[in-house]
């Protein structure tokens, strides 16, 4: 995506340029290359323009998709930070996520579960109180998906926990991580790992649906 | 456009095209607010319940994933269904996620519709109803569907509080004939059921028992233990009647009579029975006062009489007197047509006669349907309304409006403006539309009560998935608008609670969290005949029988596997599947004879108007040879002005061509009515066929094998390469042979799926059908596409005739072979269909690019192409299994052998450390077939069932001598020559 982006930018520019640089007349540039060279010396303050459309767009680019602040996740409904929980509380994944071992779905815990501790845990922070608007006007909580898989397949957590494959192996050392980023999985990344443990490779049998 | 505009805009888009796009759409996962105890997301939760769209009141199991119903099974504990469900059950759960249905009541305001709270409504029905009671006794009338003992004495009381008479039962089917031919021989009125698993030999004179007759599920599977293939026999099954229905299709012969002549066949029985010397166990004055009756019918007069070809006749007489254990059953679902009362009395005489114990009539455990009051008390309730000034009517999911034909003139009594209509119905139908007032109510899978299909057996109902909307429970209502109960404290759940313990079916509260944890208590009453001296009046009405209808042209509506009498025609599915005789989907073709149609110089699919005293209607004609010459039948359910989007202007109703007095001697409905013309109306229309062919072409597709040739199996023949000697193959390794083979063999380990599928079983119900789409999430694609062969049916059920005697028909499932040679994977530009290691033939959905030449080169048609994305209005997408991805406009899909369940099972079987067991992967077709004709299993496996089968000598692949290698390997219909 961002290559597309940045290819269509950058083509928008060049047209923009040879436009700009020709008078109106593109073809120009085709049909005498000679004159064209001796054109671009005379047009020197739109060229320069048009560089600095070209810089401006390639920074605004590199500042919006490389930095390490711009891949953080998307922002939750509640600033829940998996480094707090656990990293240093130390609370074990399967508290949250119960049914990982006996099911497809890890399981989310459910409002109620939040407030076990938060009842007593900073009861009074605003986003606690968020929590505690959830509980009383008994609505789920939309956490936006960080973890996604196409919807043509079928990931078992079960299995994998069965084989003892650890959850940071897919899901990231997630205890150093405030906000969990974005992360899509792909093909690649199952068969190297099935691969290498002689897993089921077959389409249907082993992910596909 | 300036140079300076141009530029502007090309910035200002170029920079907003990289700032607007993020790279993935955000998706959001909903955590839930308190977790219940048996909710596990990802995981089914499984509900027993009981399917109510019948009145059969077969057991169900309610598979629930994360709140909410994906799929319906039968309940194997159950006694009446034995865990199997007919299409109709496979396709309720369409009901709970209609687009259509009513969410709030609705106030009739002048002709617009008001929506109200349920508060508001139930206060409304409170005022009302103590202004209809403070008036004066009865002026408040209900109208209910068969419901359960609790909720019918609830209604009861309520009425009685309002000071009013108890409600009357309305069912479109309710048997009156068969009700009052039981009075009169058994002196008992009422339905009995019958143990048809144990005769020898079944005559039917029109019961349709694989269709909708008193309990489908339950005969079909009787049907086949009866007619199943023991040491190279089979015992016969004949079929009397005027039209071969889907019952008939499947009779050993069925046997073609005028309307109205199964009597004097029945009755000519009898005379041979007493001839015979049976009967002796009969008090001297019935038996001779019977001999009387039956004295007139000799041979020659029943085959001018009846029009019973005469050797067919002889061959009934012959086998009957040949057998030991007969049944005989009488006319079909709710008819009371010419002689239906006396065709019932003569079958119960007949096996009264022939069975002095009568072991196959079963008196402790009878169908609840026998609590439905007659056709006629329902019309003269409908009279009533306004004579006795009636200012409150109440109807319980009933829709008398469609039923009764238009001369009853139902419409004018429900709008004759004194009386206060409340129709507690979820959808707006015919009877719905002219209410004051619809209080849409909780359905079945939503809510607490209780029904006995069967005397003598408990069976709970259980909410089994979240709410989707505030509606009810109807027993609350009542209980709350009759005695002004608080339902924190006391409810409809209470109150069954109490009837349980009353009826000393529980005796504590963990009696009652068993019996609904099971769906019921099913320890059915031991059958005992309370000792009846058989009336000396039992055959006083054989002597008044009208002349069979030998001329005259008849037009029958009969009653509808899919819709059965009409409830049904508002759910997808059932519209979609295609009907199982005629194949055809969406409409109703008018059924009429070959030579019919050329005498009235009519083809197949031109629109011919046939019109009765009563109403007329233009409808398509389907050339059918399973028909009286003089028949022609059109079937009930379709043609609704109003019942939600899949159902209006669908099809058409038959009923409005019907006589509306009911028949004088039974009080029950007239099906048949005549005289009727016809003509052609000079246009013709495109039908929705599935089939392809009525015949087979010699193809070698559905093969059948009579039991001779069978007992003296022919010498093994040298094998060839031609259709005629093609050796049969399994589709394993060792089914290579590299004289014929191009690829190498597959190396399957451990596993390899196939299927047996044994055509002797096989009755073309399409339940297997419904439950694929309700499984596998199959698109729904409508009329227009039908016609144009776009259907998604990953399994159907192939209808052929015999082409030399065309009334004879063999019905075969097809689904996808997965062929160990399969045709579809070597033209795949991309390799979309790929062959698994367990033999699975996979379509890789994000693969497949749509080329449709794997569809081209799949000789049994099995592959179905997204001509478009498939439409779920909401909240029918709720209802879409998450284990099966939801195919996308351009991808190829087919059958998968239910990929999900054996994925489910090698999960199970890895965390156990064993292999699977034969018998844990249960495709949901193998689950709900209601005769057992599918077995699935491992092939590789030499101990496993379906392996087993295999060896069975009646084994074939369809097409093998393609040299496909079928994984999906049938067994030939046994058919008997009679």
């Amino acid at each position: 995506m961002e290559i597309l982006i940045t290819s269509l930018s950058l083509a928008t520019v060049l047209v923009l340029a040879v436009i700009i640089g020709t008078g109106g007349k593109p073809m120009v540039f085709v049909t005498s290359l000679g004159e064209t060279v001796s054109l671009l010396a005379k047009n020197k303050v739109p060229l320069f323009w048009s560089g600095l459309c070209v810089l401006l767009v390639l920074g605004f680019l590199y500042f919006f998709y490389v930095p390490a602040a711009t891949r953080i996740g998307p922002e939750q409904p509640i600033p829940f930070s998996h480094r707090v929980h656990a990293g240093v509380k130390a609370i074990q994944c399967r508290f949250c996520h119960p049914y990982v071992g006996r099911s497809i779905h890890p399981g989310l815990p459910p409002v109620e579960k939040c407030l076990y501790c938060h009842e007593y845990i900073i009861a009074n922070h605003p986003w606690i109180q968020k929590e505690h608007e959830y509980f009383n006007t008994q609505t789920p909580t939309p956490w936006k998906k960080v973890f996604y898989l196409p919807e043509h397949v079928l990931f078992n957590h079960q299995r994998h926990i069965k084989k003892e494959i650890q959850c940071l192996e897919c899901h990231g050392q997630v205890e150093t991580m405030d906000r969990l980023p974005g992360k899509r999985f792909e093909m690649g990344f199952c068969i190297e790992c099935h691969k290498e443990k002689e897993a089921n490779i077959g389409c249907w049998l082993a992910c596909h649906n | 456009m300036d140079r300076r505009t141009f530029l502007k805009i090309a910035g200002t888009g170029s920079l907003s095209i990289a700032a607007g796009c993020t790279s993935e759409a955000e998706k959001t996962l909903f955590s839930l607010v308190q977790a219940p105890d048996d909710m596990v997301t990802g995981k089914a939760a499984w509900y027993a319940s009981t399917c109510r769209e019948c009145p059969a009141g077969c057991g169900i199991l309610a598979k629930n994933r994360e709140g909410r119903i994906i799929k319906i099974e039968g309940n194997p504990l159950h006694p009446i269904n034995k865990g199997k469900l007919c299409i109709r059950g496979q396709s309720a759960l369409q009901r709970i996620y209609h687009p259509d249905r009513i969410k709030t009541p609705l106030l009739k305001d002048k002709d617009s519709w008001r929506p109200l709270s349920f508060s508001k409504a139930i206060q409304l029905l409170k005022e009302k109803t103590l202004a209809a009671s403070k008036k004066g006794p009865n002026r408040i009338r209900m109208l209910t569907e068969v419901v359960g003992e609790s909720l019918l004495s609830l209604f009861s009381k309520s009425l009685h509080k309002w000071q009013s008479a108890g409600p009357l039962v309305f069912e479109p089917y309710a048997y009156e004939s068969l009700k009052r031919a039981n009075k009169e021989v058994f002196g008992l009125e009422g339905l009995v059921s019958y143990n048809m698993e144990d005769a020898d030999l079944l005559i039917s004179c029109g019961a349709d028992f694989l269709e909708t007759w008193l309990s489908p599920v339950e005969y079909a599977r009787k049907f086949k233990v009866m007619h199943a293939l023991k040491s190279g026999q089979k015992n016969l099954f004949f079929h009397v009647s005027p039209y071969q229905s889907l019952t008939g299709a499947n009779a050993d012969l069925w046997m073609s009579c005028h309307p109205g002549g199964e009597t004097a066949i029945v009755l000519g029985l009898i005379k041979e029975a007493l001839r015979d010397g049976k009967g002796q166990h009969l008090p001297e004055s019935v038996r001779l006062s019977l001999a009387r009756a039956v004295a007139a019918y000799t041979s020659t007069r029943i085959a001018g009489l009846s029009g019973i070809r005469t050797e067919h006749y002889k061959t009934l007489v012959y086998r009957l007197m040949d057998s030991r254990k007969p049944l005989i059953l009488g006319s079909g679902s709710g008819s009371a047509d010419a002689n239906a009362l006396q065709t019932n009395i003569a079958a119960n005489l007949l096996n009264l006669i022939l069975d002095p114990d009568l072991t196959l009539l079963d008196f402790a455990n009878r169908h609840r349907v026998e609590t439905a009051a007659s056709r006629s008390q329902v019309l003269n309730f409908f009279q009533a309304l306004e004579k006795d000034s009636v200012d409150l009517l109440l109807i319980n999911n009933s829709n008398p409006v469609f039923a009764f034909p238009p001369e009853n003139r139902l419409k004018d009594a429900l709008q004759n403006g004194s009386v206060f209509v409340v129709s507690f119905s979820n959808f707006m139908d015919e009877t719905s539309r002219l209410a004051d007032l619809i209080f849409p109510m909780g359905l079945p899978l939503e809510t607490w009560d209780e029904y006995e299909g069967k005397s003598g057996i408990g069976s709970t109902l259980q909410p089994a998935m979240g709410r989707l909307n505030e509606t009810p429970n109807i027993g609350d209502v009542f209980l709350e608008s009759a005695f002004e109960i608080d339902l924190s404290e006391n409810n409809f759940k209470t109150y069954l609670f109490a009837h349980f313990m009353r009826k000393g079916i529980i005796g504590d509260e963990k009696g009652w969290v068993q019996t609904v944890r099971q769906g019921g208590t099913f320890s059915p009453t031991a059958s005992d005949r309370p000792d009846r001296s058989v009336p000396d009046s039992a055959a006083d009405l054989l002597h008044s029988i009208s002349k069979p209808l030998d001329k005259e042209l008849v037009f029958t509506a009969a009653p509808s596997i899919r819709f059965f009498d009409g409830r049904g025609a508002n759910l997808p599915w059932l519209c979609e599947i295609p009907d199982p005789l005629t194949k055809i989907a969406w409409q109703t073709p008018l059924l009429m004879h070959p030579k019919t149609l050329a005498s009235h110089k009519l083809n197949h699919g031109d629109v011919a108007n046939i019109r009765s005293k009563w109403g007329s209607v233009e409808a398509p004609v389907y050339e059918y040879e399973g028909l009286h010459p003089n028949v022609m039948v059109m079937s009930i359910g379709q043609g609704h002005g109003s019942y939600g989007r899949y159902a209006e202007n669908v099809g058409l109703n038959p009923v409005q061509l019907l006589s509306p007095k009911p028949e004088p001697l039974s009080g029950g409905p007239r099906f048949a009515v005549h005289p009727v013309s016809i003509h052609n109306t000079g246009l013709s229309m495109a039908m929705a066929h599935t089939d392809g062919s009525r015949i087979q072409h010699g193809r070698k597709i559905a093969l059948s094998v009579s039991p001779d040739a069978l007992k003296h199996g022919k010498p093994h023949k040298k094998h060839g390469l031609t259709m005629h000697d093609f050796p049969f193959t399994l589709p394993l390794p060792e089914g290579y042979d590299p004289k014929r083979d191009f690829y190498p063999p597959h190396d399957h380990d451990t596993y390899r799926w196939g299927m047996v599928v044994d055509l002797d079983k096989c009755i073309g119900c399409a339940a297997c059908t419904a439950a694929c789409y309700a499984e596998n999430n199959l698109g729904v694609v409508g009329l227009k596409q039908m016609i144009e062969g776009r259907e998604m049916a990953w399994l159907r059920v192939e209808r052929y005739h015999d082409p030399v005697r065309m009334e004879k028909i063999m019905f075969l499932p097809m689904l996808c072979q997965h062929c160990d040679n399969a045709p579809c994977e070597s033209v795949c530009p991309v390799y979309a269909p790929h062959h698994s290691k367990e033999g699975l033939n996979n379509q890789i959905y994000n693969r497949c690019i749509g080329t449709r030449f794997c569809s081209q080169n799949c000789p049994y048609k099995v592959r179905r192409f997204n001509w478009f994305d498939s439409q779920w209005p909401a909240p029918l997408h709720l209802q879409l299994n998450p284990d099966v991805t939801v195919r996308s406009k351009g991808v190829m899909e087919k059958c998968s052998f239910c990929v999900q369940r054996i994925k489910q099972a090698h999960g199970i079987a890895k965390n156990e450390k064993r292999m699977i067991l034969d018998g844990e992967v249960v495709p949901a077709c193998v689950q709900t077939c209601p005769t057992g004709v599918f077995t699935f299993g491992n092939l590789m496996d030499k101990t496993s069932r379906a392996r087993q089968m295999v060896e069975d000598p009646r084994r074939y692949q369809v097409m093998g001598y393609l040299n496909t290698k079928p994984a999906v390997i049938y067994l030939k219909k046994v058919v008997q020559d009679i």
